[in-house]
């Protein structure tokens, strides 16, 4: 079986989707929510999507990818939002092994090369 | 037909019918070891667009452990280390607390599962960081065991077994050092090291600290601090090689603090009690200046003896690379090349040098812009500052007072002292007469300042700028002339 993607909006819906996937390999890729013409409000996230996307056929199999919108700009903007307080995330887009230390912040994300190690390496 | 070589890595060599290099190498530049000067030397020779290799292996000790890139300092070292530290003095800023007013009424405990895993995952995010850095610089990062085989190339041998051959125009040896084992039955199947320590999955319990090295002295203060009984066991003195003073003074108030201490004896023998997590150990040790035996029985056996060169089994022999055989250490000239010009090396495995993680870190970026940046500047390993995190700190740069005496003669050099009370100390009325600070003077020339060390809290702070002061020639009298900072314990 090859990898799957769940499409997920803030944080309750991200933890339930994590749970139930618990036992196999998790990857997520934060964003900012996008709006009636799927543009995202995060003009990083615009740039680094693609190319985690072109990035997705080397995920192990098994592998659950969670593309997750975080919220708009102001909930985002709150020190206190969820994600920062429970996940540490400090930027968005964030790419992450779900589980470990594992992640690439911001313009890591905009590096296919990275990407492919995240994807593909212990 | 052998060549006298040079450093010349146009020319191709055949040395006793092995295949010739070849003109161009697979990498510039391969670095065995990615740990402090390892990975500094790497990303160092990425800049000036060198194609470089890092190879990084760690053998797993007896018990098991192991980890991720970065080396001792960040895995099972200086990181840790200091985490741990700071855990303990947590735990007596929480007791001196009340004095200052905090009220509550639970009793403080602590927990060491849920300090290892912080640590582990910070550990863990600086692991990935490096391999993103090496990454994004364009380093090849391999996990594998690297071997020199012939000249100019070396195999790589992964966890799987699989080989692979590489060759460089340089090397860079920067393995680094692992634990030194007592050799005495049971010491490999029950006794732990610090390899093991930090990432222990179970409370250590009562432990025995066999050794008086920093490495030893400082775990025995935080596992103490965390509210464990400590034994520490010392064959002759402590911290050989330190300022013998500073050295009894930290061994006092370790004493006083709740440290045991055995002193001359050596464990002769460890035997498992009973099995669990952790068990039971008994430890039978001999006295060094008698026949007296005693036992003991432990939780945890943590071995702290010393540290020995991973230099005998990469295969220096097959390129000639010349290694003190008794210690394992390498000798380099000033420019931290071996007596091979092709191969250098850096970091703990250079023979009379210091083992630090900065001394490491200069050393392969300073090495590495010689190299190829044209540079000229060499590593100055004279007055490099350090600082041992015992639960009392002590920080020095220079010459101990022996090492002063030694070399000045007694009659030439001046030593000012004082105790100080740290004004923090005062309130929840700590010692009054533990903290200490001295200089050592060279009265020929101009009272320089030769030699710096303060016992007290954060003492590797207060270290910091004194090292600047000193690599600029300061005088007694410019310390004198320098006004204090008040109320901080630097102002003595």
């Amino acid at each position: 079986m090859g990898w799957e993607e769940m499409q997920v909006r803030g944080y309750p819906e991200f933890v339930r989707t994590a749970q139930r996937y618990h036992g196999r390999p998790i990857f997520a890729l934060f964003c900012g929510d996008k709006d009636a013409e799927g543009r995202s409000w995060c003009p990083d996230c615009v740039t680094a999507e693609p190319v985690v996307r072109k990035e997705l056929h080397n995920l192990p199999d098994e592998s659950v990818f969670i593309y997750c919108l975080v919220g708009d700009r102001a909930y985002w903007k709150d020190p206190n939002n969820e994600f920062r307080k429970n996940l540490k995330l400090t930027g968005v887009p964030t790419l992450l092994k779900y589980g470990t230390p594992q992640k690439l912040v911001e313009e890591e994300c905009f590096k296919a090369e990275l990407v492919h190690m995240l994807f593909t390496e212990d | 037909q052998a060549h006298k070589e040079e450093d010349n890595p146009e020319k191709t060599m055949e040395v006793n019918g092995l295949p010739s290099v070849p003109d161009s190498y697979d990498y510039d530049l391969i670095v065995i070891g990615g740990g402090s000067g390892g990975l500094a030397a790497a990303k160092e020779a990425a800049k000036y667009e060198k194609k470089v290799m890092v190879l990084d292996f760690v053998t797993p000790t007896p018990q098991g452990s192991s980890w991720g890139l970065g080396g001792t300092c960040v895995n099972v070292g200086c990181i840790p280390k200091k985490l741990m530290h700071q855990a303990a003095l947590l735990g007596q800023a929480l007791q001196d607390s009340r004095k200052f007013g905090w009220q509550f009424t639970e009793e403080v405990k602590h927990n060491w599962m849920t300090m290892t895993e912080s640590v582990q995952n910070y550990i863990g995010s600086l692991n990935w960081g490096y391999r993103v850095a090496l990454r994004d610089k364009k380093v090849t990062y391999e996990n594998a065991y690297g071997e020199f085989v012939g000249p100019h190339t070396i195999k790589a041998t992964n966890k799987k077994g699989v080989e692979k051959l590489y060759t460089a125009e340089r090397f860079i040896i920067a393995t680094g050092e692992r634990p030194r084992y007592l050799g005495v039955p049971g010491d490999k199947e029950h006794c732990i090291s610090s390899d093991d320590l930090f990432s222990l999955p179970y409370c250590p319990g009562k432990t025995l600290v066999v050794g008086a090295s920093y490495v030893a002295l400082e775990c025995a203060g935080f596992l103490a601090g965390l509210g464990l009984d400590v034994t520490v066991m010392v064959r002759s003195i402590l911290l050989r090689g330190f300022d013998q003073d500073m050295a009894n003074r930290i061994g006092e108030y370790m004493n006083e603090h709740g440290v045991n201490f055995i002193r001359e004896f050596v464990p002769i023998k460890v035997e498992q009690v009973e099995e669990g997590t952790p068990g039971k150990l008994k430890v039978t040790a001999k006295s060094t200046t008698g026949n007296q035996i005693i036992e003991g029985e432990y939780n945890t056996v943590l071995l702290a003896i010393g540290r020995d060169p991973c230099t005998r089994k990469i295969g220096l022999d097959r390129v000639g690379v010349n290694i003190n055989e008794k210690t394992g250490k390498i000798p380099v000239n000033d420019e931290e090349q071996t007596n091979v010009p092709y191969i250098y090396a850096i970091g703990d495995i250079l023979q009379d040098k210091l083992e630090l993680t900065p001394v490491a870190i200069q050393a392969g970026r300073l090495l590495v812009q010689r190299l190829y940046a044209g540079a000229t500047t060499k590593c100055d390993y004279v007055n490099v500052p350090t600082t041992v995190f015992t639960p009392l700190e002590y920080g020095a740069c220079g010459y101990s007072e022996e090492t002063a005496v030694e070399k000045f003669g007694e009659e030439n050099i001046e030593v000012y002292h004082s105790h100080f009370w740290p004004l923090e100390w005062t309130v929840p009325s700590r010692d009054n007469n533990k903290c200490y600070a001295k200089i050592i003077c060279n009265i020929q020339d101009n009272e320089r300042v030769i030699g710096f060390h303060v016992l007290g809290p954060n003492a590797g702070e207060v270290t910091q700028g004194f090292a600047a002061a000193i690599k600029c020639g300061l005088t007694k009298e410019q310390l004198d002339g320098t006004v204090g900072i008040h109320p901080v314990c630097a102002e003595v």
